[in-house]
């Protein structure tokens, strides 16, 4: 499994109009101001294709940060 | 049975996708009106239970897996003669297109589209469907009405609704007919897996959009009955929206 550093890069490039930067360890990705069902859409198919892990929109809402969402891909891949 | 023709007494059906969710329900009512059953579907266990459930005697089960083509070729081997068809088995999962892969799109329209073919080539063509027999397609909404990440279920039931109008142009002079239904978001299995993926939130949102509110297996099996039946003897290449009046995007 990639570093908690490397999986916010991607995830940040994945999300399109997200400004660099925005996607920090420890914010809350609901409060992002373009947050989105699609967004949601777009972590759990990126999840898949790249490390094939299944999250559900349950895992999304049960986690509030990346650095949460990186342990949980890491304790399943 | 008196006159109506809103039963299905002396019909053989033949039922895809019968191990759960409408398609089950849609076998239990086809048995309940009267129809003789061959169901098929991928769970030995589930099928099984489907059948014991079904009313009526006679019934027929047979495990297959629609992505295995020589299980789809020993199927309709073993199909007898046909008054009727309910092609239901389908598969759906979210995902944004830009992660859409050749494999991705396989393990969609494999099951949703090119078994349904498959199935319907080799049924026609052995000449598996007495004259006057009726097709129904298990379609969806989202044929019309897509969702985010549907790209490639809502694309494989819109290839199943003009499947289905090609397939009542080319056996019209039989009388053979055939339909789609057009359900939304139906309370099964299937929609507790979505409540899972995409929250029970998102999913609640969706169905306040419904007039009618959520739709049950039954509200779908109800109106397969009656195009099998020869109630609808008139009705052919079309669709029937069965959606609690989502698509009436009222306000």
């Amino acid at each position: 499994m990639i570093s908690l550093e490397k999986f916010i890069a991607h995830i940040e490039n994945e999300l399109d109009d997200l400004e660099p930067g925005t996607l920090t360890a420890n914010v809350n990705y609901r409060d992002l101001e373009s947050w989105s069902s699609m967004y949601a859409l777009i972590i759990i198919a990126f999840v898949d294709s790249e490390f094939d892990v299944t999250l559900t929109g349950d895992d999304l809402r049960n986690c509030n940060t990346i650095t949460d969402l990186h342990q949980l891909v890491k304790n399943r891949s | 049975m008196n006159n109506t023709p809103f039963h299905l007494h002396n019909k053989t059906i033949f039922i895809t996708g019968a191990s759960s969710g409408i398609g089950r329900q849609i076998a239990l009512s086809t048995a309940e009106m009267g129809g003789k059953l061959i169901i098929t579907g991928r769970d030995k266990n589930k099928l099984e239970e489907t059948l014991k459930l079904l009313k009526g005697g006679g019934h027929i089960a047979f495990i297959a897996d629609l992505n295995n083509l020589e299980q789809i070729d020993d199927l309709i081997k073993k199909l007898p003669k046909l008054d009727g068809v309910v092609m239901n088995a389908g598969i759906s999962e979210a995902y944004p297109i830009k992660y859409l892969t050749s494999q991705k799109i396989q393990e969609t329209f494999n099951v949703n589209y090119n078994a349904v073919v498959l199935l319907m080539a080799g049924i026609t063509r052995q000449k598996k469907l007495i004259k006057g027999a009726s097709i129904v397609f298990t379609s969806s909404i989202s044929s019309s009405f897509p969702p985010k990440g549907g790209a490639m279920y809502s694309g494989s039931k819109a290839a199943i609704e003009n499947f289905s109008k090609v397939l009542a142009l080319e056996q019209f002079q039989q009388k053979i007919r055939s339909n789609c239904i057009t359900p939304s978001m139906v309370k099964t299995n299937l929609y507790e897996d979505l409540e899972k993926t995409v929250t029970k939130e998102s999913m609640d949102t969706h169905i306040k959009q419904y007039p009618l509110g959520v739709g049950f297996p039954e509200d779908v099996a109800n109106c397969a009955v009656f195009l099998l039946s020869d109630a609808s003897r008139w009705i052919t290449g079309t669709s029937i929206i069965v959606d609690g009046g989502f698509s009436l995007n009222g306000y």
